[in-house]
């Protein structure tokens, strides 16, 4: 891998070995983690999208079988994740068409 | 609308215009260029010849796509390690580009409560070759021996999911150590280009 550098006070500073080090134990990290990110930001997205017609649930408006269908669809969608679904695959689920 | 009058006085017979001291400025004091950097630091010029400083990023540039941008202080007076304990709230607003998606949300997993972790700053940055983020943190005080140090902290950028994102950031490094310098970094990657500017409010 290409040396890293910082920036300090405007002065271009090489990492040490330690730095380096430390850095690539955040980098893996954060690679770790990539499929925990886009399963949070899918349940983000579905639970904006459940929001946006959770007026169709009040006393006083009647939801249309289709609209039925879609918020289900929603409320199911992580579950049709595969357990071996990359964070790529997570972030290319395609959400139900909101009738 | 125009002045028209000056201490009563019409403005074209004014004579003279007394000074007019007390009011508040912004100094200039550094600014910080990223290029390919694994991070950037400002050690230099956090002290208490002011009450608040404002840093002011400018096309903040990640190289690696997907990618938190985030900050953290340290309170040591030399070999600085970035590790102050902060309590932190974050929430979001963000909008597609399709017109599609819209949000307003308070996001959990970016804030922070007595960690040492960096302080995202906002998430989600695309590496476009058109996009990047910009914003400001406004930091109180930093010299202050009796209380925490507060700050707050706005970002806008275009996030990877082609999103305009509005992140907003307020907390505290909860230490009556001053806080000497400050560190920036994204979570993977380089700042390939950008800037950070650092005004002192007198």
């Amino acid at each position: 891998m290409a040396d890293r550098y910082k920036m300090v006070n405007g002065e271009r500073i090489k990492l040490t070995a330690e730095e380096e080090a430390a850095r690539d134990a955040e980098e893996a990290a954060w690679e770790a983690g990539a499929k925990d990110r886009a399963m949070a930001n899918l349940r983000t997205k579905r639970n904006n999208l459940l929001k946006e017609t959770d007026y169709y649930a009040l006393s006083d408006v009647t939801m249309t079988d289709a609209m039925t269908t879609y918020r289900q669809e929603l409320r199911d969608l992580p579950g049709t994740v595969a357990d071996d679904a990359t964070a790529a695959d997570v972030d290319a689920v395609t959400f139900p068409t909101k009738p | 609308m125009s002045i028209i009058k000056l201490n009563n006085r019409a403005v074209k017979d004014a004579t003279a215009v007394g000074s007019i001291t007390g009011l508040g400025n912004l100094k200039f004091i550094s600014r910080s260029t990223a290029s390919s950097s694994s991070s950037l630091s400002i050690t230099s010029g956090i002290d208490s010849t002011y009450k608040e400083y404002i840093f002011f990023f400018n096309n903040i540039h990640p190289a690696t796509d997907n990618v938190v941008f985030s900050f953290n202080g340290s309170d040591d007076s030399s070999s600085h390690s970035y590790n102050i304990t902060k309590t932190t709230t974050f929430f979001d607003a963000y909008h597609s580009e399709s017109d599609s998606e819209t949000g307003l949300s308070y996001k959990s997993s970016y804030d922070l409560a007595q960690s040492t972790d960096y302080q995202p700053l906002t998430y989600q940055v695309s590496n476009d070759n058109d996009a990047c983020v910009s914003g400001f943190l406004h930091l109180f005080e930093p010299s202050s021996s009796v209380f925490v140090k507060n700050f707050i902290a706005r970002t806008s950028g275009n996030n990877e999911d082609n999103h305009a994102q509005d992140d907003s950031v307020g907390g505290y490094f909860n230490t009556t150590a001053p806080i000497t310098a400050l560190d920036f970094k994204f979570s993977s990657g380089n700042i390939d280009s950008g800037t950070v500017d650092m005004y002192g409010v007198l």
